[in-house]
C-alpha cells in the first residue's frame, strides 16, 4: 500500500507527443479511475507508471520513491491486462505462483499464498486447470489473483473488464470493488466505459489528448465539471448541449438561432460577446405543457423502467429521460422545461463552465 | 405402417466427389514417395542372384542380413556414421537453441534496432551457399578448420540459422506482448520468459524445425564435400558416394548402404511427426 505521485511527467513516442507534462497524487488506499477516450494517453500513463514504457520527462514516486529508473518487478506493482496474459502452459496454481517462485519464496509460504488468494476469488475448484479451459470471468479473476498473491504496493488496471460480455462486466465490476474494500490497496484503473468510472472511483481523472482535464470524485465531476469535455463524458446517456445567446432583455432565457426562447431557471454570468452553450443531463429535461420549448419527436426507447426519447430541437438534437409509459409517437410535437437549477453553462468558444459554484441535483 | 417404412430407410449420404478425388491423389502421391522405399529396402535384403531373377518389388524369398554387415565394414561406416552423428547431434540442438534465443530477442525486446538487425539476419537466407562455395572455402581454410568438425558445423550454423529465425519470429511475434510484461513485472528475468513461457509454448514449432533440420545436415552434401577432404572426417553422404563408387555391382549391399544412411533421419522424423503436424499449423496455438 502506498502513494502515488507524478509530476509534469511527459512520454513522446519519436517526435509525436502522448502525455503532455501531467500531474497528479493518489493517496494511499485510493481506487483511481483513469477515464477518457481512446488515444487520450490513459493507457500509455498506466504503463509508465507500471515500468514497461520509458519516461521522457517528469518523475513517478511510489510510496515517496521516485522509480523511474527502476525496472517493473522493482516497483512492488502488479497489473492486469485486459487481454488476461495469462501463461498458456502453465495450470492456474502455476500462473498464481509465478511470481511468487521467481523471488524465491520457500514452496510451502507459495501453496499457502496461492491458496488463501485462491480462496478470495473463488478459484479452488479450478486451481488444476490450464487457462484454455477457463470462461473469460474465470480468466479475468485468475489475473487478478496472479495480482494478489504479490502484496503489490499498487495495483494497475487496464481496461480489465474490456473483453467480457455486458453481464458479466457489471457482476465484476461489483468484485472488483469489494476486493478493493476488502484489501484496502492503492488501485489505478483505467478504462474508456464512464459507468465503470463513475461506479468504482475514489477519485477520477478525466483525460484528453494526454493533459488531464479534470481530477474529481465521481460526483463532483458529475455536478461541477469544469468544461463541456468533462460535461459530456460523464453521465449517461450523456449531458446535451444547447448553444444559443443569452436573452437580449436581461431575463434568463436563451434564444436559439432560429429565435426560439428558451427559459432558465437562472441567468448565467455573460461569456464577453461570445455564444453560451446549456449544458442539461437528459434526466433534467421535464415536459411542461403551457410553458416548455416545442420540439418534435424523432426516436423513442423504452428501457422499461424509463423512456429515453431524442427530439429535434431548432435544428439541434436532444436526449431526454421521462418517465416510463408515454403516449407519444415519432413526429409528435412535445413540449419541454430546460428550467432545471441543475444545468450549466458553458463558454461556446472555450467550452470552459461559465460558473464555479456547485450546482445541485434534485432527484 | 407409413411411419415404421421411412424412419427405417435412411438416406444414403452423398460422397463429396472433390474430397473422393483428393482422396485418390493422395493415394497415388503415397505410392509414388513409397515405390522407392520398398525398392531400397527389399533389394537391400536380396542376395545378388535374387536381385536378377526377381522382380523389383517381389518380396525377398530369403533375408540377406549379411549385405547389412559387409557394407558396413566396406564403406567404412563406422567412420562415416560416427562422423554424421557429433555432426547433426552439435549442429541440430545448438542451432536451434541460437535461433530460438535471436527470434526472441528480435521479436520480444524492443531496442529501436530489431527491422534492422532482422533484415540483416534474413539477408543470410536470401544468399544461395552454392554461390558461397568458394569464398566459404578460403574461409574456413584460413582459419585452418577444413577437415575438423568446427569447420563443418560452423558454416551449417550459419547458413541455417536464418530462416530459422525467420520462422520462429513470426511465431514469436504473434504471442501477446502483454504475455512478456505481465512475466516482467512478476520479476522474471528476459531469459526466464524465454525459457519457462515462449520455449513450452513454442514446442510445436521447435519440433518442426528439429525434424528439418535433422534430415537437412543429416543429408547434406555439397558443404561437406568442399569442407570435409579427409576420408576419416566424411560423413555419411560422402561415404555413400565413395562406396557407390567403389561397389556399385554389388547392388544388394549399395541398397544396404543406402538404408543404414536413410535410417536415422526416419527414426527422428518417426518420433516428432506428431509435433511436426501441429507446427505446421502453428498459427492456431494460442497465446
Amino acid at each position: 500500500m502506498a502513494t502515488v505521485e507524478i509530476a509534469d511527467l511527459r512520454k513522446s513516442f519519436g517526435a509525436f507527443p502522448v502525455v503532455h507534462g501531467v500531474s497528479m497524487g493518489f493517496k494511499d488506499g485510493e481506487f483511481i479511475i483513469l477515464v477518457g477516450p481512446s488515444g487520450c494517453g490513459k493507457s500509455t500513463l498506466l504503463r509508465m507508471i507500471a515500468g514497461l514504457e520509458d519516461v521522457t520527462s517528469g518523475t513517478i514516486s511510489i510510496g515517496g520513491r521516485v522509480v523511474n529508473a527502476l525496472s517493473p518487478k522493482e516497483r512492488n506493482i502488479a497489473m492486469v491486462f485486459q487481454n488476461y496474459a495469462l501463461y498458456p502452459q502453465m495450470t492456474v496454481a502455476q500462473n498464481l505462483g509465478f511470481s511468487l517462485e521467481l523471488s524465491k519464496m520457500p514452496k510451502p509460504e507459495i501453496e499457502a499464498k496461492i491458496k488463501e488468494s485462491a480462496e478470495i476469488l473463488g478459484l479452488t475448484p479450478l486451481l488444476d486447470r490450464k487457462p484454455s479451459q477457463l470462461s473469460g470471468g474465470q480468466r479475468q479473476r485468475v489475473a487478478m489473483g496472479r495480482a494478489i498473491v504479490r502484496d503489490p504496493e499498487v495495483f494497475l488496471f487496464d481496461e480489465p473488464l474490456s473483453n467480457l460480455d455486458a453481464n458479466l462486466r457489471v457482476k465484476m465490476r461489483a468484485e472488483i470493488k469489494a476486493l478493493h474494500q476488502r484489501l484496502g490497496s492503492t488501485i489505478v484503473y483505467v478504462t474508456h466505459d464512464q459507468v465503470e468510472a463513475m461506479t468504482m472511483a475514489d477519485r477520477i481523472v478525466v483525460l484528453r489528448s494526454g493533459k488531464v482535464e479534470q481530477i474529481g470524485t465521481p460526483m463532483d465531476l458529475f455536478d461541477n465539471p469544469k468544461n463541456m469535455f468533462v460535461a459530456g463524458f460523464l453521465g449517461s446517456p450523456a449531458m446535451n448541449f444547447l448553444t444559443g445567446r443569452l436573452a437580449a432583455d436581461g431575463s434568463a432565457a436563451l434564444v436559439l438561432g432560429n429565435g426560439e426562447r428558451v427559459a432558465l431557471a437562472r441567468r448565467p454570468p455573460a461569456a464577453g460577446d461570445s455564444d453560451v452553450v446549456l449544458g442539461v443531463r437528459p434526466q433534467d429535461i421535464s415536459p411542461d405543457p403551457e410553458n416548455g420549448t416545442a420540439a418534435t419527436v424523432k426516436v423513442i426507447e423504452p428501457t422499461g423502467t424509463e423512456t429515453h426519447v431524442l427530439v429535434e430541437l431548432a435544428g439541434q438534437e436532444i436526449t431526454c429521460v421521462l418517465g416510463a409509459r408515454l403516449d407519444i409517437n415519432p413526429g409528435d410535437e412535445i413540449r419541454l422545461s430546460f428550467a432545471t437549477p441543475a444545468a450549466h453553462f458553458f463558454d461556446a468558444k472555450t467550452e470552459a463552465r461559465l460558473e464555479t459554484g456547485s450546482t445541485k441535483h434534485e432527484g | 405402417m407409413m411411419d415404421g417404412m421411412s424412419s427405417s430407410v435412411i438416406p444414403r449420404k452423398r460422397r463429396d466427389p472433390v474430397l473422393i478425388g483428393l482422396w485418390i491423389s493422395l493415394v497415388l502421391v503415397a505410392l509414388i514417395w513409397l515405390a522407392p522405399v520398398v525398392f531400397i529396402l527389399f533389394t537391400s535384403l536380396k542376395s545378388e542372384s535374387e536381385i536378377f531373377s526377381s522382380a523389383a518389388f517381389a518380396l525377398p524369398s530369403d533375408f540377406q542380413w549379411s549385405n547389412f554387415s559387409v557394407a558396413w565394414a566396406k564403406g567404412n561406416f563406422n567412420q562415416t556414421f560416427v562422423n554424421s552423428s557429433v555432426i547433426t547431434v552439435i549442429k541440430v540442438p545448438l542451432g536451434l537453441l541460437i535461433s530460438a534465443m535471436a527470434a526472441y530477442a528480435l521479436a520480444q525486446i524492443p531496442t529501436g534496432w530489431n527491422k534492422l538487425l532482422l533484415v540483416f539476419v534474413l539477408f543470410g537466407a536470401m544468399i544461395p551457399f552454392q554461390v558461397m562455395l568458394a569464398p566459404l572455402f578460403t574461409l574456413v581454410n584460413s582459419m585452418g578448420l577444413i577437415d575438423t568438425y568446427p569447420g563443418i558445423i560452423l558454416p551449417y550454423l550459419a547458413f541455417g540459422v536464418p530462416y530459422q529465425v525467420f520462422i520462429l519470429h513470426g511465431f514469436f511475434r504473434a504471442v501477446p506482448k502483454e504475455l512478456t510484461e505481465a512475466a516482467l513485472i512478476d520479476g522474471a528475468s528476459h531469459f526466464t520468459i524465454f525459457r519457462r513461457i515462449f520455449l513450452p509454448v513454442s514446442l510445436p514449432v521447435l519440433s518442426a524445425l528439429l525434424i528439418l533440420d535433422f534430415v537437412a545436415t543429416w543429408n547434406e552434401f555439397a558443404m561437406a564435400l568442399v569442407l570435409l577432404q579427409d576420408k576419416n572426417m566424411w560423413n555419411l553422404p560422402l561415404g555413400l558416394m565413395s562406396y557407390q563408387g567403389q561397389f556399385s555391382n554389388n547392388y544388394g549391399q549399395l541398397n544396404a548402404a543406402i538404408v543404414m544412411t536413410v535410417l536415422p533421419a526416419t527414426i527422428v522424423y518417426l518420433i516428432f511427426q506428431r509435433y511436426f503436424v501441429s507446427g505446421l499449423t502453428s498459427g492456431a496455438v494460442k497465446g
